[in-house]
């Protein structure tokens, strides 16, 4: 942990020293990280929407933050094997044609 | 004085309305103090379903309604400031990055008969932050042919449509696959010969897709937001359908533990 922080220490630093031209910063970044985007398969873009919902669905049905962040583990399993399921099915009615 | 029952066990998970509780007389809060008493108003609470206590939701159409213009407002508004916040950064940071992956493509509103944007309608669940595409859609359809802010959010143009010549000159300037020559003359206004939807989906490829996915489940899943300001969790238990009839116990009888917002 200890290494970690000292890494990050300096980049948090220099993030918030430079905070007057962050947004020029970021508009500058854009094109990089579209670049890196668009090497990322399909799939993956799914992740984070997995990770949202199981999140919403969660926060929407406790009250308690503790129970929030149990039940969005809990429907990130359930929600990713029922993708998951469907994507075997998927690749495998694509392998028997 | 009627109350509200509380939950005495966990049942299963259901949707219910929620759930008017009156105070008791001798409830004293601190906006009341110094003043003679009054009969307190019901107050319109949920139960818990993590510990059973009550959840003020103070006036759920006015935080139903805060929470559809900015996700997590209206949780915000009753004090549930832990779930207002994470709801907002998370639907808030996923529109963003829809609308980034899509270009600021990929929301807009359209209502052509052949080619209507139904997206639109779950976009729309987001909020105030998709309105400037129905202020855009009705300025490039109206009489001034032109958008505002250089056409961000604007519908895509489609052959034949006319424009205004500013907004065709903006495009032919801006935009790298649009030529002034894509553009009839027909003064006072132009009109455009090439379809701007397929000149998206030839840029974008798949990130207008998915752009439009982010963008849309961000739109549906802030209805859920909506009705947890309306109603409370929506893991509650059968309990909170009774009421009126017994007197509080347990920890929603605590109701000093619900945030004040009795004037009176």
């Amino acid at each position: 942990m200890f290494p970690l922080t000292t890494l990050l220490a300096p980049l948090v630093c220099a993030s918030l020293a430079h905070a007057a031209v962050l947004p020029a910063g970021l508009l500058a970044a854009a094109p990089l990280f579209g670049s890196l985007a668009s090497r990322v398969p399909g799939i993956f873009f799914g992740l984070p929407l997995v990770a949202l919902a199981s999140l919403i669905f969660a926060a929407t049905h406790h009250e308690d933050p503790a129970a929030i962040r149990l039940a969005t583990v809990h429907w990130a399993v359930w929600l990713g094997g029922m993708l998951g399921v469907v994507l075997a099915v998927v690749l495998l009615l694509g392998w028997m044609q | 004085m009627p109350v509200c029952a509380a939950p005495s066990g966990r049942g299963r998970a259901v949707a219910a309305a929620p759930v008017a509780i009156a105070l008791p007389d001798d409830t004293v809060t601190p906006s009341s103090a110094g003043r003679p008493s009054q009969p307190h108003a019901p107050r319109i609470v949920a139960i818990s379903p993590d510990d059973g206590s009550a959840i003020d939701l103070r006036n759920p159409a006015i935080a139903a309604a805060l929470s559809w213009a900015v996700p997590g407002l209206g949780q915000l508004y009753q004090g549930r400031t832990h779930k207002g916040s994470l709801f907002m950064a998370a639907i808030l940071t996923t529109f963003v990055v829809g609308l980034w992956l899509g270009g600021g493509k990929v929301v807009y509103a359209s209502w052509k008969p052949n080619e209507p944007r139904w997206a639109f309608v779950c976009q729309a669940g987001a909020g105030v932050v998709a309105l400037p595409a129905i202020v855009q859609s009705a300025r490039l359809l109206g009489p001034a042919r032109q958008p505002l802010l250089g056409g961000a959010m604007a519908p895509p143009l489609f052959p034949g449509q006319y424009v205004s010549r500013a907004y065709a000159e903006r495009l032919a300037a801006d935009d790298p696959d649009i030529a002034a020559e894509d553009f009839f003359d027909k003064p006072p206004l132009k009109q455009f010969r090439r379809d701007q939807l397929a000149i998206w989906h030839r840029r974008l490829g798949r990130f207008f897709e998915i752009g439009t996915l982010y963008t849309m489940l961000a739109g549906m899943l802030n209805l859920l937001v909506i009705y947890d300001a309306w109603a409370g969790p929506l893991g509650a238990t059968d309990e909170r359908n009774r009421r009126g009839t017994e007197p509080l116990t347990g920890k929603a009888a605590g109701t000093a533990a619900v945030p004040s917002t009795d004037p009176g």
